[in-house]
Parts: structure tokens; sequence; C-alpha cells
């Protein structure tokens, strides 16, 4: 390539030349007249998203605010007067795949930056105003401050850095106490859900303790709350309460009599299960008295007499995943592995000899690879994948997708680490093992060694061991299968689901929605079907048997359609108000949701057991759009009370299905005919 | 009210056409304007206070002297064309307004590709072959006749020749025939067109801005690839021509009995540095050269346009206007056509190459609207424009051609 010196030379972004150019912009904006504006500000916008991915990019916007403005880039928009500005509208513009919606967002808290720090003296907004205005777009967009990529920030890429810069930049400036309360209450909200992946909320934490013990940082009355939180993580019982450092806890505990350790145990036991946050010192704690005295691991898991048991009839092998598994890096595993001795699951003949393997599992460099990368070198990648794999098995609904599209597969081990343990095992050996893992479509062979690429174009590293190593296998043989139904009439759902999942996902499938083009069909039909296979007082009071794949049209605060999600459903109940609810996985990181219309996704104080959320039937009907059944076990439509019904009809017309509704919607109104 | 200060003294113009640049450009100066277009410009005019006059430019009938009048009354002075569907209008209307019949038939003259040709060539002005095709026979014999001449044997290489719409701007409507088969690929309703020789060269093109029958200001705007890109100022390399240019141009304004305004002419410069002329055009040029000029020199290429029009300019406003060629640049400033390389295209990913490079100013790219791309027949619509800025000539030339490899729809 004789050309390719001018490509190659210029990879770093020159930023004083950009600024330059960004003045030039601002310039040829404010020199222009009125009704030439709108030509100059593609030009501006696109600049100003240059500078923002640049890491002085916020404080050279900041410092030209005024000018900008009075420039006219919000003239004409709901921008352009920012005493009407709604906090909570920032968190869909700031998550918009769109630039420009991003960018004038960005400007306008810069711009708010400015009038608040008073740099700025704006004719209709007061320094106080914009303070306030700007700590309640912190507390709203706490997920872009510390992490936590939802399907929104998927869909939008490189933007993503420019909406958590302009946060961070804000709440830098703005000062982090006032976002410390809100902040405590989400942590509380996402703990409750149990996540195996605790990263991001470990970060967040973190931060806070960070801001507590920095002199510059006045927190007020503020962050009371996150006592707990903190000592979960730093100083969980006596002996580490100043947070020492795990070197000196070690030593510590030499000179401990059996009365201290006891009630070190029951501390760490203690503080694991309120959070379900692991302290390094809890895994430094166990090895230590695993070898001198380990009648403690009963207390130190906290567990009950279920769990006892497990524990005693599977000593050995529980003494061997704790070894090579639970380290002060992967002390998490000690929650998963509580839990899972909870569950009962050593009892299904496969399960033991099947943790015995991954015990011992030699790992291939792939798997290796993609672990170091994501975890470092210590302790081996090994303790890394038995850590996940507790964590999984004690923990079957708090497997998350990250940063990914994979819901199909982050659904699929969760599916299984709750009602097919050994299958998932299976699995982990593998691809871990052989970096293969071959299922069967059809009775034809899939192998994901041999397939052309997954639905992810490459997977981020925000996972727990056992989806980093399985589900990029997975998501492959997943779009393979996709690929085989190609030609075929309708939804590929319908073949690949069972396929994929195992013979427990219903082989009748049903769907509202016409593949072809994408309007709604016989939407009373399929929910009167949904009503009668799922709902007790139409099924016979059935309880469901096993877990259900099924299909969401996910929509956003506004109730406007997003994309289509897998998640399972788990069970119908009554909640404890007597309302009928569903209750799901959601392999989204976080299922506290709000899906516009009324429809919030609730996953505490509703009967949901750890990492289930649910919604009241009828709203959960209106966001389904595909669901199984066993087509041997199909009953009658059922005869759903007319109203009810309608009110379903209508949440779909007002949400996802708005630009959906088929042309003639005279016939949705009819009753269904006969064999449809 | 609009914002707009005039100065009695000064004439009055009329633009004929629809562009905000210009109309902003105008409205910044310091004559009285009228902007002369479709009628659905009319809310906009309205909302905005932009004086404006409608008028549907569509082939020349006998209601074209109505606008003349109309304007005339208004007490316009000239009209100005800002694009090659307006150019006989101006000159129309213009014959009226200047009360100089001659001018209607230069502007013919300037919108048919042959007839210019013609005239240049009695000028002694040096053109490539050319001739008129009426149907695809009349291009094989052409194709087959030059390549004849060129002493080729039958089964060698053809030389390509170049068929043009007469009256079409720039590249619309220009393809590249080498063979007798490519010539049943032509559509039937694009003839009649003019075939031209190919010359193997350098082309470049000019942008001269003339005043009584005197260049103003002349700009060479170095193609790096024809279609795809343009620089200003040139390199050394081609300015070092400026001279031979210079004339050659002095030639095509007397050939053309040019007084005034502003012409576009593009050329071919031979390995033995013999100038070959290719067309000229009576307006702006495409590609946002005049956008480009600004930014390299600093003054509004559209006000240029309004100063070397109005017949009650002086000579040393015309001075005072300009800046010196060549060493008043700030800088090179360049553009590039991107057309999508992919037959299905998603979306719009700008090289994260391009963007970071210091040169990298701007894009006007916008998201597909659909996903495959129409294959190209002739030369093609680009579908945004990339603009670059910076101190060395050499950089962008090859900043520009590297661009052709990249993707920027995905």
């Amino acid at each position: 390539m004789s050309d390719s010196d001018a490509g190659s030379s210029v990879s770093a972004v020159n930023f004083e030349k950009l600024i330059q150019r960004l003045d030039d912009a601002i310039e040829a904006l404010e020199d222009s007249r009125p009704f030439a504006k709108p030509a100059k500000l593609p030009r501006l916008i696109d600049i100003v998203r240059r500078v923002l991915l640049q890491p002085e990019g916020c404080a050279a916007v900041v410092a030209r605010a005024e000018r900008l403005e009075n420039a006219g880039v919000f003239l004409g928009t709901d921008w352009a007067d920012p005493a009407i500005l709604l906090p909570y509208l920032t968190t869909s513009s700031l998550q918009s795949p769109h630039a420009d919606t991003v960018i004038i967002e960005a400007l306008s808290e810069l711009r708010l930056l400015a009038v608040a720090t008073g740099e700025y003296l704006h004719p209709s907004v007061s320094a106080e105003q914009a303070h306030h205005y700007l700590t309640q777009v912190l507390a709203l967009n706490l997920s872009l401050l510390f992490g936590e990529g939802g399907e929104a920030e998927r869909e939008q890429g490189k933007l993503a850095l420019i909406s958590r810069g302009v946060i961070g930049h804000v709440a830098r400036e703005v000062g982090y106490e006032h976002v410390i309360d809100r902040l405590i209450e989400e942590i509380w909200r996402i703990l409750q859900q149990r996540p195996i992946q605790v990263t991001s909320v470990r970060r967040m934490i973190t931060q806070i303790a960070l801001c507590r013990t920095d002199p510059a940082i006045d927190l007020g009355g503020a962050g009371q709350g996150a006592e707990r939180l903190i000592s979960s993580l730093y100083g969980p019982t006596q002996a580490c309460r100043e947070d020492p450092g795990v070197p000196v806890y070690e030593e510590r505990l030499q000179s401990m009599d059996a009365v201290a350790l006891q009630s070190e145990a029951t501390g760490f036991a203690r503080s694991m299960h309120d959070t379900g946050l692991v302290s390094p010192y809890h895994a430094a704690f166990v090895r230590y008295t695993l070898e001198k005295q380990d009648s403690l691991l009963t207390e130190a898991l906290g567990l009950s007499s279920t769990g006892r048991d497990c524990l005693m009839c599977y000593r050995g092998l529980v003494h061997v995943l704790v070894t090579e598994g639970v380290f002060p890096e992967t002390a998490q595993g000690l929650y998963g592995l509580a839990l899972m001795l909870e569950r009962g699951i050593l009892y299904q003949p496969p399960v033991a000899p099947a943790l015995w393997r991954q015990a011992l599992l030699a790992i291939c460099p792939e798997a290796r690879e993609r672990i170091q990368l994501a975890y470092g070198y210590s302790p081996q990648p090994k303790a890394w994948l038995i850590q996940g794999v507790l964590n999984m098995l004690g923990q079957p609904l708090g497997v998350g997708q990250g940063n990914n599209p994979t819901c199909q597969s982050a659904r699929a081990l969760s599916m299984w680490a709750y009602n097919d343990p050994d299958y998932l095992l299976q699995m982990v050996a593998w691809a871990a093992r052989d970096n293969e893992i071959i299922m069967h479509f059809e009775g034809q062979p899939v192998s994901s060694a041999e397939s052309r690429g997954g639905v992810a174009s490459e997977l981020t590293l925000d996972l727990d061991p056992v989806s980093l190593v399985v589900v990029p296998h997975l998501d492959r043989i997943y779009a393979e299968m996709g690929r085989l139904c190609i030609g075929r009439p309708g939804d590929p759902h319908q073949w690949v689901n069972p396929e994929f999942h195992g013979w427990s996902a219903g082989r009748g499938f049903a769907i509202n929605v016409d593949v072809g083009t994408g309007k709604l069909q016989d939407l009373e039909g399929f929910l009167r079907h949904f009503y009668a296979s799922y709902h007790p007082y139409y099924n016979g009071n059935q309880p469901l048997i096993h877990p259900q794949p099924a299909g969401i049209a996910v929509t956003d605060s506004a109730a406007r359609f997003i994309g289509w999600h897998a998640i399972t459903i788990l069970r119908v109940n009554l909640d404890p108000e007597d309302v009928m609810r569903v209750y799901f996985f959601n392999p989204n990181n976080d299922s506290g949701q709000n899906w516009g219309d009324g429809v919030v996704v609730s996953t505490a104080r509703k009967g949901e057991r750890f990492g289930e959320a649910s919604l009241p039937l009828e709203q959960f009907a209106s966001r389904l759009y595909i669901f199984h059944f066993d087509p041997l076990e199909r009953g009658e439509p059922a005869r759903v009370d007319e109203e009810e019904l309608q009110r379903v009809i209508d949440r779909v017309h007002n949400s996802w299905g708005r630009d959906r509704v088929p042309a003639d919607t005279s016939l949705q109104a009819e009753p269904p005919q006969s064999g449809a | 009210m609009s914002e707009h200060k005039f100065n009695p003294e000064k004439g009055y113009i009329a633009l004929l056409g629809w562009s905000l640049n210009a109309i902003e450009a105008a409205d910044k100066f310091d004559r009285r304007y009228v902007v002369v277009a479709p009628d659905w410009a009319e809310a906009y005019c309205t909302e905005h206070n932009i004086p404006y006059v409608p008028w549907n430019f569509e082939r020349l009938n006998d209601r074209s002297f109505e606008i003349a009048q109309t304007l005339k009354k208004m007490g316009v002075n000239v009209a100005i064309p800002l694009f090659e569907e307006t150019v006989e209008w101006a000159g129309a209307i213009n014959s009226v307004l200047l009360d100089s019949p001659r001018l209607f038939g230069q502007a013919m003259l300037l919108r048919d590709k042959a007839l210019m040709k013609r005239r240049a060539q009695l000028g002694g002005i040096r053109v490539g072959i050319f001739e008129e095709a009426h149907d695809k026979e009349d291009v094989v014999r052409f194709l087959k006749r030059v390549n004849q001449t060129l002493l080729k044997l039958d089964g060698d290489p053809n030389d390509p020749i170049h068929l043009k719409a007469f009256d079409k701007a720039g590249c619309l409507g220009h393809r590249v025939i080498r063979t007798p088969d490519e010539v049943d690929t032509i559509p039937d309703e694009e003839f009649p067109v003019l075939m031209e020789s190919h010359l193997d060269g350098w082309e470049f093109a000019v942008e001269a801005w003339i005043h009584k029958g005197k260049v103003a200001f002349l700009n060479i705007s170095e193609y790096v690839t024809l279609g795809y890109s343009v620089f200003v100022p040139a390199t050394p390399d081609l300015e070092k021509y400026r001279a031979q240019i210079t004339a050659e141009i002095e030639k095509l304004i007397k050939t053309f009995d040019i007084e005034f305004g502003f012409i576009h002419p593009e050329y071919f410069v031979t390995s033995d540095s013999t100038m070959y002329f290719g067309e000229v055009a009576y307006r702006p040029p495409g590609f946002k050269v005049f956008e480009l000029l600004e930014r390299a020199y600093g003054f509004n290429a559209y006000q240029g346009l309004i100063l070397t029009f109005d017949p009650k300019t002086t000579e040393e406003e015309v001075k005072a206007f300009f800046p010196k060629e060549v060493v008043d640049a700030k800088g090179y400033a360049g553009c590039f056509g991107v057309y999508p390389r992919r037959r299905v295209v998603s979306k719009l990913e700008m090289p994260e190459e391009t963007e970071n490079h210091e040169y990298f100013e701007s894009h006007e790219l916008t998201p597909p609207v659909e996903e495959t791309v129409t294959k190209r027949t002739a030369f093609g619509t680009h579908w945004g424009l990339i603009y670059f800025f910076g101190e060395d000539p050499y950089v962008m030339r090859d900043l520009l051609k590297h661009q052709e490899e990249l993707d920027f729809y995905v």
C-alpha cells in the first residue's frame, strides 16, 4: 500500500487543533444569519462530539458554554429554555443511539454546570436552580457514573463514552455528596436481585468509601446508610473492622481462641447473607479454618440444617472446591457455595461427580486467556472458573449478559443452572477443556468450533467466569441454529428455542407478531391461549413445571419499543396482595426496569425470590410476544374476562404495538375464529 | 426584520436559484439583493424576511421575458446564476437588464458543451477530438475512428472515450466507454451526447472572477481523483503552470467575449505541458469549492460573485476584496466525496483514522436510508462530503487519495 503512511501516522488526536476547530465552528454559528443557522449546526455538533471524546473535552466545552448558547446551539429546541427542562428526560436522551440527541443533551448539562459554578450568569436560570437540576440528573444517571450498561447503552456504542464522560465530569464538579444517598438506595436495589457479577456494585461501594474518607469531600449528613455496604466488603467482622489488609488479618487469626473464631465466623455469615457480597477477609478466614478447625465452615457459610446436611455428606468435595477455588480475589464464590448447598442439588447423582471433574479440570489455552484478560493472573484461571460455577449453581437467577447482545445464551445458562445443573457442568467442561461445544439441531450436529460467528461480534469481558468461557460457544451455536432455519416461514425461535434450551422447553410456539410485516396478528387469540397455558385460574390450577423461554417486547419508560428480549417464565402465583403475578428471569443485568405506561418491573417485596423479576400477569401479558407450550396439553382458548383482555390489548396498543396495529383494526375486537 | 444593510450607491442583484450559503453571503454583504427561486421557497423566505420573487425555472419559454421585466421594474441591475440550469435564464434576463442582446447568445453557448467546444476551437484554443452522437452507432463509429487515429491495430486495447450530456453540470451523465459492447449499456434517453477522446493527463479546474474583461482572482483547483476529491490552492507542481493557465483563461475570456462575472473551466495538461480545454461553466462549481476557498483564503466567494457581476462595482473595490493568489492562503482546504464501497450497508461509521487526523474538519454524511447501494452507472453522485484543512499540500493530496480505500458505510 503506497498510501499507508497517510493513515498510520495519525492515530493521536491533536487536541489543540480540535479546540481551534471548535472555536471556528462556534464563530461560524455566531456570525451566521438566523435563517442559515440550522445549516451550520451539524458541523458544530460533530466537532463537539469529537471534543467530548477527549479527556479534557468536557472542561473545554464548559468554558465555552455561554458562547455556545448565545451562538444559538439550542435555538428552536426544548433545551433553549433550561427552566423547563425535566431531569428525568436526560436518561433517555443520554442513552439515545442518535449522536445529535446525546450531544445536545451533553451540551445542555455542561452549560448548566457552567451556570452552577457561577462561570456563566444565565438570564433565566440561577446557579442554585442549575445545581439542583444537575444533582437530580446525576442521581438519575448513576448507572452512567459507575458502570452497569443496559440494553440501550449496548445499542449506543461509542456515544456511551460521551454520556459517561459528561456525567462523570458533572459529578466531579458538582460533588459526589449530592448523589450518594440516591446511589446507596440504588445499590441496595441491585443487591436485592443477588447478581453473580458484582464488579460494578463493588466499584460503586468503593467510590462511596473513597468519598467518605476524602477530606476534600463534605458529605454532610449523606452516606450514613453506606455503612453496611462498605463494611461488607472492607471490614465485616470485629477483627478486620478497620480494613487492615489480608496479611495482617491472617496474623491476627493465628492468635485467636475458639470463641473469637466462632464470633468471626458468624460475623462473616451475617454480613454475607445480608448483602450478598463477600469480603476478601471472609475467604482468608475460611482457608485458615479449613486447615485447623473445619467445623467452623458451617458457621462461616451461615448454613441452615439443609445446607449443613449437604455439607456433611459432601465434605471432601467442598474442601477441594474451597482449596482450589476460594481465594481473597474469588471470595464471592463462598456465597455461591452456601446457596448451592442450601439448594440440595448435590443430592442429584451426577452433580457431585461433575463437580469433582470441575475441581480438577484442565483448562484449554483459549479459555485460560479469556479469564486472564478479564480477571488477571492471580489466582489461576481454574480458581476463577470454580468461583463462577459455584455462583451460578448457587444463584441461577443471578446470571447477567453483561454489555452483550447475548440474552439467549445467558438465559440458557440460567435455565440449566436452575433446572439441569449437571448439564450445565457438562457444558462448562466442554467449553473450558475442549474449546468446543456440540449441540444437535433436529438431529444434525452443530459445533461451536465450526460456526461462522455468533450474534455478538465480540464479547465484552464484563461477565462472570462461566459466561466468559461458555457464552462465546453458545452464542455461535445459537446463531448457527438460526442460520439453519433460513428459508422457513415465521419466527426461527419456534425451532431454535427448544433445540437450544433442552427438551423441557415446550415445542408448541405462539407469537403475536407477523414476522413478514412486523404487524400484530391475532392478539386476542394469542392472549387467550397464554392465559390457558399459564394462568392457574384457566389451566386447571397447574403450577408451571419447567421454566419456559419467552420473548418480550422491551419498551422504555415512555413505553416506546426498544427491542426484542429473551426471558424465562419461572412461575405464576398470587402475590402477598393476592394479585396474580408472573415471576420471571431477565438475563439483563438489572431487572428492575420501567417499561412505561405504568408497567414497572418489580424485583423485591412482591413475593420475589432473589433474582426474580415480577409483574402482574395482565401487565406482563402486554409486553409478551412469544411463548412456548406443550402442544399435547393445549386446551381451549381461555374465557378471559373481556374487560381484562381489553386492558391488556390497550396496553399493547399504547406501547410497543403502537405502530404495529394491522390496517383493519376491527378484526381485533371480534371473537377469535374457531380453529384460529 | 432582516439585519441586512445595503449601500444604495451600489447595484441591486438577483440570485437565480436556491442556495442558503449564497443567500447568507448576500445578506451579509452591502448590495441589495433578491432571491429568485421556485415557490416552495416562499414560506421560508417569508418566515425569515428574505427578499424573494417566485419563479419556476423550467425550459426557457415565452414567459421568460416576464421575469426579466419584473426584475427590471424592481430596479434590479444584474442576475447571477447559481446553478447550471439557471445560466441561460441569467443570460436572457441580463440581456434585458443590461440592454445587451449578445449576453443571451453567450449564455446559450456556455450551456451547450458541443457549441462551447467549437467556439473554443475557433478561438484557437486546443481541444481534444470531439463529436456529437445521436445514437449508439455514432458512438461505436467514433470509438473506432479515435483508435484508428492513434494507430491502434485490431486487438490492441482501445483508448477510452468520454460521453457527456450537453447541458448537465459536472460529472452528471459522464460515462467512460472502452469497447463497443459497453455502448449497449447506454440508455437511449441519454442521447444526444457529446463524445470526446480521452486525454492522458492531469485534469484540473479553474475558478476565475472576471471584472471589466480582466481576471480579478484566479484559483486553480487540483483534482486528486476526478469525481472524488479536490483541494485548493493546488500543489506547487500544478501552480508552476499558473502563468500559462492565466494566458489560457485570458484567451477564453476573449473568445467567449466575457466582460464580467465568474467562469469555471476545466483543463487537461498533458505530459508535454500542453493545455487542452475541456469545458467551461458560467456558475459556481460543485464540490463546494466556494466553501473551500473561504476556508483557505478567508474571503467569501459568493460575495466575490456579487462584486464581479454588479455593474456598479469599481476597480478599487475589486482590488481590495480579493486576496493575492496562493501567498495569502492560510492553508490548504480539500474535500472528499464519499461513495459506499459495499453493496449492502447498514450504518455510517467514520473511520477513526480519518476522524482523528489533524487535517479532518467536518463531514456532512448522513446515515443510510436504504440498505442496498444502487450500482453506479455513470459517475453518479456521492453520498456526502468530508472536509479537510491543513498546512501541507502533499499531505492533503495523499490524505484525500487514501480516503478512497476506506469504508464510511458498513
